[in-house]
């Protein structure tokens, strides 16, 4: 039982993830290479704060997006320039260099090293240290991004959104500066990125550079073609299935070392075989 | 020994390991216009195969060298007859072949892994005892030496090909426009398969030096191909002369910016350099 | 009026003067035609008049003071244009009729943020698609129309924009003729209601049944200007059309 809640926490935090990343690639057609970089600035904010102030958990959620914020206005100045795969190449190059950042500023985030020992949630004088409570915790926050996402794509900006993404010159010359839009849309998947940045922080207590990487953004990614573009329903599916596909590998009984990179090469897997036979994924509704 | 000298040097070296991989990217680009991401994969199975077949099965090592480097470009051809030719049949968007790549990097990364742990290792056991020459007070290795001779050879000889064979044609009509080369009666597939084989083993040997000079780990190719599609863009996407230069000025920003820092800033230095030409002069170097 | 002006208006490819040195000047309320053989610039002429393409030297005058050295696309709808593609560029995965209510609905990220499309939002939609007999489809992808339809869902793109100068390029190539009518309807009607219409056209008919001024281009300059019936008379432009 314990296993199982442990599991759903997880799915509730890529769900969030997710959602939050088919704003920007199913409904505005950006791959974006870099989610990681903003799931970790949230989850540097909460365990810094966490561990070196008395700040409680909820101040550190909101200075993790306020300081996602702050990069993915930066990165996404540079990279709402270009399109198709350029955007992806440059995503990239910021996922390293974000990345870099990290392992490297090592008086703030103690580098491969990583932060022990940050606290469980406290919110509104209710303890959420035990995982039952914090499995509620993170369906709400999920809840609440999910319906904040819902409000976007269903609003004028998310048809513009899908408009960039089928034509962005054609929709220029009806009167939007798309650049904004862009711009606009990578912020505020960049900001809920962190919030789960910030559960994850909190909930395992422990975080270092591993977890941040290049393979975390595809693994996101892996989730949402998976689950299919330009549908948050497919989101949460994706995250899902790839949440429980370990644990069926885990039956086969691989050692651990093993195990782990067996789920690279089945992630890998399915990347593929989704191009070639469902672009679209499990329930998307834009084929890229 | 000055540090200038040495720095000039090992910018030279990082060059011309980086330019092998970029003309192999950049011709497949060329010819299919997408960003084959899984081509640095093909480094670290240049790589690996040496290790296999010299260190551990003690093979002769020119003839490991030459498994490996047709091992690379087998499973470089491969990778197109499989997953990007139907693709290419099915007139699927670049970015669909992107992300095709994108997985099919994730999957033979960790087959790697899985086969030889993700430990570094070295391939050549005598490393210390290597001959060591002296050039205008910067120092270099015999390997290293050997590296600049391989590049420059790899590179007057595809120069060549491609200006004065039938092939060479064919491969500049392909990168041109594809229909009109069908049309003209060029068998595409056939001369994309190559193109993916030559690209592929240039990339092989480039894992293969690498391995000699440093060694090896499974997510090598995941950093040389950075390189690669850095030096590509930088020096003009497409064109393998262009490839060259931006592999050299990589090589020199890369060392001199480490110069008084940390090398773990060097691929975030790496990606500046991507992100102030995409920003200033997308088109690179050699605009074409 | 003189309502759109291009000055000495420049744009090379690769050495290949598309445009070259290109003085016009468009009423208001005509049908201005564009005629010209393939590769004459008529297309490079209404994608630097859109903003699509940058000048490389000279303007483009909107209403006889606003003058542009250089457009923004996203600027031109606010100067009372806009235009359909050659090559139908359509928002493929999305309905006909969000292609239509993208056009409607507020253009600044904030205020499109915080609105969802309204009654009259719809009522303008419905008008347009009924205009060119879409409106029953209004539920299909784009990218599942027919070629005729996917031509009809552009146009009706423009006439939501409720614009002052319309840049139709090469409106009728490839339609059925009871499509060809629905279009010339629609352009008829435009000018009816006092709109200035550029028109880019191969068919000679259509041209003179339409148009109230012709330009003729050849290799990106003016080759003759006039009425069409003269235009067309002229020998240069027999020849340019049919070689020498």
């Amino acid at each position: 039982m314990e296993y199982l809640i442990h599991l759903a926490i997880l799915f509730s935090i890529y769900a969030i993830l997710g959602i939050s990343l088919n704003l920007v690639v199913g409904y505005t057609g950006l791959l974006s290479i870099t989610h990681a970089a903003f799931y970790g600035i949230g989850a540097y904010a909460t365990a810094i704060l966490l561990t070196q102030s008395g700040v409680g958990f909820l101040l550190s959620v909101i200075l993790g997006i306020i300081l996602a914020v702050l990069a993915s206005f930066l990165i996404g100045a540079v990279l709402s320039k270009f399109d198709g795969d350029y955007y992806a190449l440059g995503s990239f190059g910021f996922s390293v260099i974000v990345f870099s950042v990290f392992l490297n500023w090592q008086s703030l985030t103690r580098g491969p090293l990583g932060i022990l020992g940050i606290s469980k949630p406290e919110l509104f004088g209710i303890d959420f240290s035990s995982n039952f409570a914090f499995l509620i915790l993170s369906l709400l926050f999920l809840i609440a991004i999910y319906f904040v996402s819902k409000f976007i794509v269903n609003s004028s900006f998310g048809r513009v959104l899908k408009a960039i993404r089928e034509d962005e010159k054609a929709i220029q010359v009806f009167g939007y500066n798309t650049l904004y839009f862009k711009l606009a849309v990578f912020v505020m998947s960049a900001a809920m990125a962190a919030v789960a940045g910030s559960l994850f922080a909190s909930y395992i207590t422990f975080i270092d550079t591993s977890t941040f990487t290049l393979m975390e953004s595809i693994f996101i990614l892996t989730i949402i073609i998976l689950g299919g573009l330009a549908n948050l329903h497919g989101s949460i599916l994706g995250a899902l299935f790839l949440i429980l596909l370990p644990e069926i590998l885990r039956f086969v009984g691989f050692p651990t070392d093993i195990a782990v990179q067996m789920r690279q090469v089945v992630y890998g897997l399915i990347l593929i075989l989704l191009m070639l036979y469902r672009p679209q994924g499990l329930i998307g509704e834009y084929k890229l | 020994m000055g540090i200038i000298p040495q720095l000039i040097l090992n910018s030279i070296i990082a060059g011309a390991i980086y330019s092998l991989v970029a003309i192999g990217f950049s011709l497949i680009y060329g010819a299919t216009k997408f960003f084959n991401l899984a081509h640095g994969v093909m480094a670290a199975i240049g790589g690996y195969s040496v290790f296999y077949f010299a260190k551990t099965l003690g093979w002769d090592l020119w003839l490991a060298v030459s498994i490996g480097m047709l091992l690379a470009g087998l499973i470089g051809y491969g990778l197109d007859k499989i997953i990007y030719k139907p693709l290419r049949k099915r007139k699927a968007s670049n970015m669909v072949l992107l992300v095709a790549s994108l997985g099919a990097f994730t999957a033979l990364q960790a087959i790697i892994a899985i086969l030889f742990t993700s430990q570094f290792q070295t391939i050549s056991g005598n490393i210390g005892a290597q001959n060591i020459y002296e050039i205008f007070g910067g120092v270099i290795t015999q390997t290293q030496l050997i590296i600049l001779i391989s590049a420059i050879t790899i590179m007057a000889g595809l120069a060549l090909l491609l200006k004065y064979t039938m092939f060479g044609k064919a491969i500049k009509a392909i990168s041109d426009d594809e229909e009109v080369s069908k049309i003209v009666g060029i068998n595409t597939d056939k001369i994309i398969g190559y193109v993916f084989f030559i690209g592929s083993v240039i990339a092989g040997l480039a894992g293969i030096l690498v391995g000699f000079d440093t060694g090896i780990k499974p997510t090598m190719g995941l950093s040389l191909l950075l390189k690669g599609v850095i030096a590509s863009i930088v020096g003009g996407i497409g064109n393998i002369y262009g490839g060259v230069l931006g592999a050299f000025l990589l090589g020199f920003v890369e060392n001199f910016g480490i110069w008084k820092i940390s090398g773990e800033w060097k691929d975030a230095i790496a990606f500046g350099l991507l992100i102030v030409f995409l920003i200033f002069r997308p088109r690179g170097i050699i605009n074409n | 009026m003189t309502i759109l002006e291009t000055k000495k208006l420049e744009k090379h490819f690769d050495g290949v003067q598309a445009v070259d040195n290109l003085s016009i000047g468009i009423e208001k309320g005509e049908i201005a035609g564009i005629v010209g053989p393939n590769g004459s610039g008529k297309t490079t002429l209404i994608n630097l008049l859109s903003g699509t393409l940058e000048i490389d030297a000279g303007a483009v005058i909107i209403n006889g003071v606003q003058k542009f050295e250089n457009i923004n696309p996203w600027q031109i709808s606010f100067y009372g244009i806009t235009r359909t593609f050659q090559d139908v560029r359509l928002f493929e995965q999305m309905t006909v009729l969000d292609n239509i209510l993208v056009v409607l609905t507020e253009r600044n990220v904030f205020s499109s943020l915080f609105e969802k499309h309204k009654e009259y939002h719809l009522k303008k939609a419905e008008e347009v698609l009924q205009k060119v007999g879409l409106w029953k489809k209004k539920n299909q992808l784009a990218i599942n129309l027919s070629y005729g339809q996917r031509k009809l869902l552009e146009i009706a793109r423009t006439l939501a924009m409720d614009a002052e100068i319309y840049l139709f390029d090469e409106p009728f190539a490839g339609l059925f003729p009871e499509m060809v009518k629905i279009v010339s309807d629609v352009v008829k009607e435009l000018k009816r209601e006092g709109k200035t219409i550029i028109l880019i056209e191969h068919n000679m008919e259509l041209i003179r049944k339409l148009c109230d001024y012709l330009f003729v281009m050849d290799e990106g300059k003016l080759l003759a200007e006039g009425k069409p019936e003269k235009v067309l008379a002229k020998k240069e432009v027999i020849e340019a059309y049919l070689g020498k």
